[in-house]
């Protein structure tokens, strides 16, 4: 400890120096955040995916839609406790290019089943109580300055509800009490979508609540067998695994952004360990005086290598921060796709330590390199 | 070159070790920008591969995709039967009704399911995409369970290989060949009879028409006979802008999203370019007070050390395109979400794309050597002699 201020010392002998090395540090721990948070955005709804909702779908795929005959077949499963259902409406809110997602739900068990959708008491009964009403996100009203009393029109995007325009009066806007269910989307009644379309009593999924999550894969099977081989057999998955799919769309985003942050360090580890061997080779003369002075060479190392680290360590700090205070959901549009956004403690911590390890790596040659100078040799060189 | 050019570049030789870790990093930032943008590249390549200047595609109005448009079975012969639509060898018109809907497959990398795109065509479907080669098996017989399947779709999801039954729309279907097409989309679908599709999935009409036209100058007369008619709620495109514009989301999301991280990156790379050649020209004081005294101006010595950290850059920027180069043809996959299902593509690289790197690592030399190259002007003839 006694040697910190050599340590800083060191730091000081170029200023310019140590802020350029300090400041791409920072840089690269930034990108590193940011990038983890993208990724961990992404997978947060697949994280706190419930265990004891399971999803039901067309085992074509999620184009097609079942009737609501099926929610008898269900409901009547052992196991299974509570059940609602969803379509998707695929409405266009002024031009395809304001995308949102909308979801036609069975409004009273749906929101008994994702209590993550945080409603005030009197917004709840309001979106009960109107056929035509819609509850909004607070990222999406935000987004578009929709506000409680407004009317939405939606065109329809899916040619099977008809032509003519949806609107909606937006009843309350919920809040997102966990990262299943995100705060850009929009809920309205099943039935309003329903009863204007062209082939009415139809499902896009159904959700089971089970009494034991142990038993998903049973009550799943189990759900399937009842509808196997009819004309619209289904597939029952967890909500996480039906989540995953929906992540999985994007393309292998983990080794997408894994190559990213590798090359981040990568370029790092270049820049901090030239600038270290730079200022070594500099100050060749001033560590062979140390030496001559009776300065072991452990001594000497720690000193370079303690450079490294305090300066990659200052600049995690900094990027971290910067990381912190501008990858946020307000400053960051990262619309629909990305519902829980920002660099949380876990990432923070990861930032640090990654800039340490940056540090070590990059003072460790021209630490050793400093250590093992000649003390003669060093002496007589000329700057 | 001269003097002072060979100067600059032996003394880079002097320094290869710094030299090196500079071009490394500035590799690196150049590996990034052209791999992402090399996705952008070949995402936006496949869909725009799938339109021929001669085909037109026909939606309902305001359908922004396949998936959500509809067109009638007595929409049909209302088409095909303009003057502007070409004729096969045995005179029957070059139109294909066509549906598609996505089934859900297991990808081979990591088994979850995605939406794989089946199209079910007209007999004509694959006189229409004359790029439509077999390469293994034949084409499906009409009126039969048999489907053919594109090659990259092949590689990329489980049970899809020649002779293998796959189970979609309570039936079981056959494959009997697998085509290519030039890289574009349809290598990720499914084809099939679209007359036998429809039940299948429970369908009561087609969702788009493509046709090949006499003569792609024919387009605006096409179009206009189709919107004239008032029995046709339809908007015919001209089947390259319909991809192109289909290709548009996901394209700007990789490239602004690719230019971003490199651009930050490319911050880094340029404060380690100024640290070396801030070095650089202190290590070289002497020199430079020594070519000032030659007689060589300010100018030349800027545009000299401007030079050398260019030229150090480039051979990063060489260095990055050559890290970059091996994911060319490497296939991976994304959804389209304009039609929310599966479309495999392969990384490419175009030559424009190199240059765009080289051109990138040249401008961050060009950043990262000008201030030192500045200092280095600045430095007074008299005092720099003196130091040591």
């Amino acid at each position: 400890m006694k040697f910190i201020g050599l340590v800083l010392k060191g730091a000081r002998r170029s200023k310019r120096r140590t802020l350029l090395t300090v400041m791409s540090v920072a840089i690269a721990v930034f990108l590193f955040a940011s990038l983890r948070a993208v990724l961990d955005g992404f997978n947060a709804a697949t994280e706190a995916s419930s265990s004891t909702r399971i999803v039901t779908l067309r085992s074509t795929s999620l184009f097609f839609s079942m009737p609501t005959s099926h929610a008898e077949g269900i409901k009547s499963t052992p196991g299974v406790q509570d059940l609602t259902w969803a379509n998707w409406f695929g409405g266009v809110y002024k031009d395809p290019q304001y995308f949102f997602a909308q979801f036609a739900i069975e409004p009273d068990s749906y929101l008994r089943m994702y209590p993550e959708i945080e409603l005030t008491p009197e917004d709840r009964k309001a979106f009960l109580d109107d056929r035509t009403g819609c509850i909004v996100g607070d990222g999406l009203a935000k987004r578009y300055g929709f506000k409680v009393g407004d009317k939405i029109t939606l065109q329809v995007g899916i040619p099977i509800y008809g032509t003519r325009d949806f609107d909606f009066n937006v009843r309350g806007l919920y809040k997102s009490g966990g990262a299943a269910v995100d705060n850009q989307s929009m809920f309205f009644h099943w039935k309003y979508a329903d009863e204007r379309s062209i082939q009415p009593g139809q499902v896009g999924w159904f959700v089971a609540q089970i009494s034991n999550p142990d038993q998903a894969t049973q009550v799943a099977t189990a759900i399937d067998e009842k509808f196997a081989n009819s004309p619209n057999e289904t597939k029952t998955d967890t909500e996480k695994q039906f989540q995953a799919t929906f992540v999985s769309m994007f393309g292998n985003l983990n080794l997408l952004l894994g190559s990213i942050a590798l090359a981040v360090v990568i370029t790092t580890l270049f820049v901090a360990g030239n600038t270290m061997a730079m200022s070594v080779r500099e100050r060749t003369t001033e560590i062979a005086v140390m030496r001559t002075l009776g300065f072991p060479s452990s001594t000497i190392f720690l000193l370079i290598a303690g450079e490294g680290l305090m300066m990659a360590i200052v600049g995690g700090i900094i990027g971290v921060s910067l990381a912190r205070l501008i990858v946020t959901p307000d400053l960051m549009q990262a619309g629909a796709f990305i519902p829980v956004f920002g660099v949380n403690n876990a990432n923070a911590v990861m930032a640090l330590l990654l800039s340490a390890g940056i540090g070590i790596f990059a003072g460790l040659i021209p630490a050793t390199m400093a250590s093992r100078l000649k003390i003669v040799d060093a002496l007589r060189r000329v700057a | 070159m001269g003097l002072i050019g060979s100067y600059n570049l032996r003394s880079m030789i002097v320094r290869k070790g710094t030299a090196a870790m500079t071009a490394g990093g500035i590799a690196m930032v150049v590996a990034v920008f052209v791999m992402t943008l090399a996705i952008a590249q070949g995402f936006r390549a496949t869909l725009v591969a799938s339109g021929s200047p001669q085909n037109s595609i026909i939606l309902r109005k305001g359908a922004t995709a396949e998936t959500v448009s509809g067109l009638l079975r007595s929409d049909v012969p209302l088409i095909e039967t303009l003057p502007q639509v070409a004729r096969g060898a045995d005179n029957r018109p070059l139109a294909s009704p066509e549906l598609v809907v996505a089934i859900a497959l297991p990808r081979q990398t990591d088994n979850q399911n995605a939406n794989v795109p089946v199209r079910g065509v007209g007999p004509k479907a694959f006189q229409i995409r004359d790029a439509m080669t077999f390469v293994e098996g034949r084409q499906f017989a009409p009126g039969t369970r048999e489907i053919n399947v594109g090659r990259l779709a092949v590689g990329r999801f489980k049970g899809l290989g020649l002779g293998s039954d796959v189970k979609f729309g309570n039936a079981t279907w056959t494959i009997v060949g697998i085509f290519t097409a030039d890289d574009a989309a349809f290598e990720s679908e499914l084809w099939g009879d679209v007359d036998l599709m429809m039940p299948a999935f429970q369908r009561i009409g087609y969702q788009s028409m493509t046709v090949k036209l006499a003569d792609a100058s024919m387009f605006d007369s096409f179009k206009a006979a189709i919107e004239s008619d008032p029995r046709l709620y339809l908007k015919p495109s001209r089947e390259q802008d319909y991809y192109a514009e289909q290709s548009q989301a996901m394209t700007t999301v990789i490239r602004v999203f690719g230019t971003f991280v490199t651009l930050i990156l490319s911050i880094g790379a340029v404060f380690g370019a100024m640290n070396t050649m801030y070095a650089a020209v202190a290590y070289r004081t002497r020199e430079i007070g020594m070519l000032r005294a030659l007689g060589f101006s300010r100018f030349r010595i800027v545009t000299a050390f401007l030079a050398e950290s260019v030229a150090l850059a480039l051979v990063g920027g060489v260095l990055g395109c050559i890290l970059a180069l091996p994911v060319h043809g490497l296939s991976t996959g994304t959804t389209n979400f304009t039609s929310f299902s599966e479309v495999a593509f392969k990384f490419r690289i175009t030559p424009a794309l190199l240059a765009g790197g080289m051109l990138f690592s040249a401008v961050m030399g060009a950043v990262g050597g000008l201030l030192p190259a500045i200092r280095a002007a600045r430095i007074p003839v008299a005092r720099a002699l003196r130091e040591i």
